[in-house]
């Protein structure tokens, strides 16, 4: 029953550590303890926490032996060190989130934060004495596994703000008026379209002459040529659907 | 290729509204006749002479007419050379009913402090500023704007002096922190083609040639969530907004209503309002809840909507058509 109850701590623990470093990529934005660090340093603090995090993840499931030890005792001094900074950070500032899973964690740190991360710490400390990996605990796995680990998985939900904010999220993402858009990202759009087919034996050049933003609309200017004549074409794409409306139009110089 | 890039930029509007409809890109209004700016030729009791681009103009004065110089101050105390901006009494162009000469404003982020004097940057597009803190606004000053220190907000109305500007009122209270530790804005989930907020103004010719450059009486605004892929540029230092404002690009027009008097007006964006994306400051003017600067109006377009520069700003709402 010990023994089951350790390797699910090395699940639990993998999955929180991969999960704060995907997070901690995608918004690489100075959140939670990187704030205490000067201006300068705070980015690159940011992803070297987001590759420690993938890099011990990775040794708790996979190491064994020696190396296990080593990286279960890196994995409790980050979360020992973690819940010391968050109480710090708490104190120099109420309003800032803990940002452990990047820019989900905005909820301000309480206790929930403050108690997940010492049951992170306690959880890590727990492994120690587990001699195999946590691959090999999966491959054994039995249903006491499944058990144990679902109780747990439910407390750290109760425990995690975050889930909400990811909810929220997912059921209303950001109005497309207010998406920002790589224009690499447009133009690939614009290329899958029917409109850019229908009207590209038209263009002069595949670079547009001129782009811009309209809310909901990405815009593009070409310019169009068909013998001596010379015009633009014109697209407009729609921002933030899957597969967005695209319409085009055929614009004649203003007459001299 | 710059005046290719005008051009284009000129025609963003016509087609916006041939592919969206005319409601996504309506005409931009015209300067008002009631607002003039121009250098001061003459001044006396009853006339006032002004240099324009248009020619020269006199207009008359009369017991009821205001006059400002970094305060409320005599007809007498202005010089001619001096940049004024006059506000006529509507349908009586002739008859000034407000002057103001020299106004300037430093509005950004402090880069430098020595003594009395602030650099300050007032955005990616725009040479930064040099304000000076006489004495005798200092208290004021120290107690809208309690750190001058480089990295925190700085903005306050005065007069020009040179190259210059001689900070008399402040026009924000200064956050407690430095830009860079602004608190994360909450991610925007509901949007609305109208969005609610403050609008300031900034001179995009800076007080200069005022006798000559009709971009002294450029009606249009600086827009603080200029799309940042295409003209805002890779030097582009606006943050996000704290009002939920959609992204647009120069040449872009949108309705602007000034709350407190109900006048509006259709503007281009003409500029990127870098500067004002920094400040989600609320207006004092009259009383609205709404904060965070939506526009930054050229100086003749934040008078002609009604507002009074040494205020620094109005309660506005902001509406962008064929989203």
């Amino acid at each position: 029953m010990s023994e089951t109850l350790q390797d699910v701590q090395l699940w639990i623990l993998t999955a929180v550590l991969l999960l704060g470093a995907g997070t901690k990529a995608v918004d690489r934005t100075a959140q939670g303890p990187a704030v205490l660090l000067p201006v300068p340093l705070r980015r690159p603090f940011t992803v070297a926490h987001a590759a420690v995090e993938a890099g011990l993840a990775a040794g708790l499931l996979f190491c064994s032996g020696g190396a296990a030890y080593a990286v279960r005792g890196a994995t409790a001094v980050l979360f020992a060190v973690g819940l010391v900074a968050l109480v710090r950070l708490r104190q120099r500032d109420p309003e800032m989130g803990c940002g452990c899973f990047g820019g989900l964690s905005t909820e301000p740190i309480g206790w929930r934060a403050l108690t997940r991360s010492g049951l992170f710490l306690a959880a890590a400390v727990a492994t120690f004495g587990l001699p195999h990996s946590g691959w090999a605990a999966l491959v054994h796995a039995t249903p006491w596994h499944g058990v144990l680990c679902a109780a747990e998985v439910a407390v750290v939900a109760v425990l995690s703000p975050e889930l909400r904010e990811a909810v929220v999220r997912l059921r209303s993402p950001v109005p497309c008026e207010l998406r920002e858009v790589s224009r690499k990202q447009m133009v690939r759009r614009l290329h899958a379209s029917r409109e850019w087919h229908k009207q590209r034996p038209l263009l002069a050049s595949p670079e547009p002459v001129d782009t811009w933003r309209h809310g909901c609309w990405w815009f593009a200017r070409f310019a169009g040529q068909e013998g001596d004549r010379e015009f633009s074409v014109v697209f407009a794409v729609e921002v933030g659907r899957r597969r967005p409306d695209v319409r085009s139009l055929v614009v004649e110089p203003p007459a001299e | 290729m710059a005046a290719d890039r005008t051009g284009y930029i000129h025609d963003r509007r016509r087609l916006t509204a041939a592919l969206l409809g005319p409601e996504a890109a309506p005409d931009p209004h015209p300067a008002p006749a009631h607002v003039v700016r121009g250098t001061l030729t003459d001044i006396s009791p009853h006339m006032l002479g002004l240099a324009t681009p248009e020619g020269e103009r006199r207009f008359i004065l009369t017991p009821q007419t205001t006059f400002w110089y970094g305060g409320e101050c005599a007809p007498r105390e202005l010089r001619p050379g001096q940049d004024v901006l006059l506000r006529c009494t509507p349908g009586a162009e002739l008859v000034v009913e407000r002057v103001w000469a020299d106004l300037a404003r430093a509005t950004g982020v402090i880069t430098a402090v020595d003594g009395d004097t602030v650099t300050v940057a007032t955005g990616h597009d725009r040479a930064p500023v040099t304000a000076v803190i006489p004495y005798r606004a200092s208290g004021r000053m120290r107690v809208r704007h309690p750190r001058l220190e480089p990295g925190y907000l700085f903005d306050a109305v005065g007069v020009r002096d040179g190259d210059t500007v001689r900070a008399l009122i402040p026009a924000t209270t200064q956050p407690p922190y430095p830009v860079v530790e602004t608190p994360r804005r909450p991610p925007q989930h509901r949007s609305s083609a109208q969005v609610a907020g403050i609008a300031s103004w900034y001179d995009p010719v800076r007080g200069q040639d005022t006798d000559t450059d009709p971009d002294g009486m450029l009606m249009g605004v600086a827009y603080p969530a200029l799309d940042r892929t295409g003209d805002c540029g890779p030097a582009c230092d606006r943050a996000t907004p704290c009002a939920p404002l959609p992204l647009l690009s120069l040449g872009a027009t949108v309705r602007v209503v000034n709350e407190c008097t109900r006048v509006f007006a259709v503007l281009p964006v003409v500029a990127c309002g870098a500067a004002a994306s920094h400040f989600c400051d609320r207006c004092t003017v009259c009383d609205a809840p709404a904060s965070g600067r939506i526009a930054e109006l050229t100086l003749a377009a934040f008078v002609a909507l009604g507002g009074q520069p040494e205020s620094g700003c109005w309660s506005a709402t902001l509406t962008v058509g064929g989203l």
